[in-house]
């Protein structure tokens, strides 16, 4: 057999067999201390200047921060699904949380955290809305990064410019009544280059922000599907009519930064819904446009209704697979807990901190000169406590994409007939969301996994 | 010249035996674990139920498939309608003895297919933007009426993508096209021109049958790409998971990772991927059938 091959070819065989019997030999070195995975730069950043000061404080415990933007989730589900490597702690954007818990409750790839929130009386510290996007099945699976309150950002230099008294708007019909002279065609075109709020039939993220405000959304509290019920139902004939209707109020800014960056520059739309976390990110990314932007609570749907809403959400758990997991509980409280991390978050993204504890800090009442010396730290954390709850469902995503192809269909309707009054709208509306729903429910039962558990 | 060694019959397994590997390893237990897993439902490859013939007595009842099944066929059509003509016209014009610089047109033909559908996708999201994209801001500079907001991205998603598709495509099977013109033998067209045949009918008659085996491979070609379409549509409409607005942009391989890589339910996305598996058996055996049809 040897002469068949030449020396070379035995050289390989040696160099493959060798390096493989050497991999598989070789000890897996234990995984030093924490491994913390963020997808954010700023929160990177953040958590490793605590890092640091636990590390001082734990040599023997060392938190490793690691920062993966984009394949977090990826790396995250894989770990979950497959036993890839996991971090022991990982931040987790509310968008993916929906595929943690599709499976069985046992599951779950995150520490079950409900008694330890109890036990250490942390839970009753935090903003209780928070937790709504983290829990399933009555069981918390994280501590919430954030609160995410939604205001109405606007442009104040143009606002003002026109003599406009934004103390007189109570209601969503009051901002475009008396919005009404801002939205204009600006080169002469016969065509509105000004909108009076950006939003619009495929800027899907705005759809659920409003229909949460009115007291709607796509799941009840036990995790039913409600995409038909009849607070969806006026919300959205009412949002079809501004988006298309013929007195149409809003324009979409396109999805690409850069570009909507420019649009928002150009004053292409006079106002934006505006969570904690875009408020810092406008801050950051134009700072040309100091002093031009304003923020006030969002317009009601009805007088006396509730002025905020909740958009975006970001928490932090411990994984299953770690082997230390009273550390890592240790060292997200450290993180989560503390003043200084709640003074850095708001410094560096103007997000608020969800320990209401930390709410009494006096950076959040300091004048922010970018918005016209307004406390808008303050004026957030006034708002926190309405934020309306967001029950979390391992359908989220296609009860988002119900609704979204829901809405279209709605648009259409509109184009076609020209209606401009919702009322008119409500029937086709309800029977778009029915087939919505029905379709939901029919994917919720397909899950054999979540059926067990309910029995 | 004869050999003076006598191999053991071992040995051309021992040569085989490292592709026999890889294969097995990465080819055929995938499927065989594939078709096990399409009558499971799945949470991650840990968790498995088996369901029997339920993931497919599902997906043949569910409208989201039926409307990636349906905007992919949509989107194979125009594929083929405008990719293959396209390409045959630029081929056909390159191949002309009176043009000039055919060297660069060929270049610049052929460029687009270099850099990648990832590169098209990025590139078409910001030329058809509303307002600031190059196509909407040309359109309203030339004609004043022309809506600057037009919704190519949201509205005229088919239109969107062929068109991405067709820049990136085009050029490629232009140079397949090409090749197959060269070996057209210009004896014929010339006997046929001075027949009498216009144009037309030496295209007809003569160069059509002499590249119809390259018509009918890029055929398939294009079928089976537009079939598997999945990376334009998911970075253009990567903000709704790549189905875009109304689902409009779904296609049926964003359908299956979304259920598969997002939902985690393999189960669901091996059915899916199966489905479409057999889809593209039976088109290749139509293309064929067809083929070997018009060879006789």
């Amino acid at each position: 057999m040897l002469r068949y091959f030449s020396p070379g070819v035995w050289l390989l065989v040696f160099l493959a067999i060798g390096s493989s019997i050497l991999v598989f030999l070789l000890p897996v070195a234990p995984r030093p201390g924490l491994i913390f995975w963020l997808f954010d730069r700023n929160h990177a950043m953040l958590s490793q200047h605590i890092a640091d000061q636990w590390n001082r404080e734990n040599p023997d415990m060392p938190v490793q921060v690691t920062l993966i933007p984009t394949s977090l989730g990826t790396r995250m589900l894989s770990g979950f699904y497959a036993n890839t490597p996991v971090g022991d702690l990982i931040e987790v954007e509310r968008s993916l949380i929906g595929q943690v818990f599709a499976g069985p409750l046992e599951d779950v790839g995150f520490v079950d955290l409900t008694d330890r929130l109890e036990e250490d009386r942390v839970g009753d510290m935090i903003n209780t809305p928070s937790f709504s996007p983290w829990s399933t099945r009555d069981r918390i699976f994280g501590l919430p990064h954030d609160v995410h309150p939604v205001m109405l950002m606007y442009r104040a230099d143009l606002v003002e410019a026109a003599g406009i008294d934004v103390s007189q708007i109570e209601t969503w019909d009051d901002y475009f009544r008396i919005m009404r002279p801002l939205q204009r065609d600006l080169d002469g075109d016969s065509r509105i280059d000004r909108w009076l709020l950006s939003a619009g039939p495929t800027a899907f993220q705005f759809h659920e922000v409003f229909m949460l405000q009115a007291g709607g959304g796509y799941f009840a509290a036990d995790g039913e599907p409600e995409l038909n019920s009849e607070i969806n139902v006026r919300i959205l004939s009412q949002l079809a009519i501004w988006y298309v209707g013929p007195g149409r109020v809003t324009g979409e800014l396109p999805t690409t930064p850069a570009t909507a960056q420019q649009l928002i520059i150009d004053g292409y739309v006079v106002a934006m819904l505006a969570p904690d976390w875009f408020v810092g990110s406008i801050r950051n990314t134009l700072p040309a446009m100091a002093g031009k932007f304003k923020l006030m609570p969002l317009p009601a749907w009805e007088p006396g209704g509730r002025r905020t809403s909740v958009y975006g959400g970001t928490m932090l758990g411990i994984t299953k697979a770690s082997q230390h997991q009273d550390a890592a509980w240790e060292f997200a409280q450290k993180l989560y807990l503390s003043p200084e991390t709640a003074r850095g978050l708001y410094e560096m993204t103007r997000i608020i901190t969800p320990i209401k504890a930390n709410w009494d800090e006096p950076i959040y009442d300091e004048p922010d000169s970018y918005y016209c010396d307004q406390p808008i730290g303050r004026l957030f954390i006034n708002l926190a406590p309405d934020v309306p709850l967001r029950p979390s469902s391992p359908f989220y995503v296609n009860a988002q994409q119900e609704l979204n192809a829901a809405i279209i269909a709605l648009c259409h309707y509109v184009e076609k007939r020209h209606i401009s009054d919702p009322t008119l709208l409500h029937d086709q509306c309800r029977q778009l969301l029915d087939s919505a729903q029905a379709r939901l429910l029919r994917q919720m039962q397909r899950n054999v996994f979540l059926r067990h558990t309910e029995s | 010249m004869s050999s003076s060694r006598a191999y053991s019959p071992l040995v051309p397994w021992c040569l085989l035996a490292p592709f026999l590997v890889a294969f097995t390893t990465f080819t055929t237990w995938p499927l065989i674990r594939s078709l096990v897993l399409a009558f499971e439902q799945t949470y991650g490859p840990k968790t498995t139920a088996f369901v029997g013939l339920l993931n497919f007595k599902f997906l043949f009842a569910d409208p989201m498939f039926w409307t990636a099944v349906g905007n992919t066929v949509l989107f194979t059509i125009c594929a083929v309608c405008l990719q293959i003509p396209v390409a045959l016209g630029l081929a056909l014009l390159l191949n002309r003895p009176d043009i000039r610089g055919k060297r660069i047109f060929r270049l610049i033909f052929f460029a687009p297919s270099i850099v990648g559908l990832s590169f098209v996708a990025i590139l078409f999201s910001l030329l058809l933007e509303r307002r600031v994209g190059l196509i909407n801001s040309s359109l309203h500079a030339l004609f004043p009426a022309w809506d600057p907001d037009f919704p190519w991205l949201q509205n005229y998603v088919l239109t969107s993508m062929s068109g991405a598709v067709l820049w990136l495509s085009a050029g490629f099977y232009m140079i397949y096209f090409l090749a197959a013109l060269q070996n057209v033998p210009s004896e014929l067209l010339e006997a046929a021109s001075m027949d009498g045949a216009g144009p037309w009918q030496r295209f007809r008659h003569i160069t059509l049958p002499e590249i119809r085996p390259i018509l009918n491979l890029i055929t398939l070609l294009v079928v089976i790409g537009s079939l598997q379409l999945f990376e334009l549509p998911f970075l253009v409409y990567n903000d709704t998971g790549g189905s875009g607005p109304d689902n409009r942009a779904l296609t049926i391989v964003t359908y299956l990772y979304r259920t598969g890589f997002h939902s985690g339910d393999l189960g669901y996305a091996s059915a899916i991927g199966w489905v479409l598996t057999l889809v593209l058996i039976g088109f290749a055996l139509l293309q064929r059938v067809i083929a070997r049809r018009a060879e006789r």
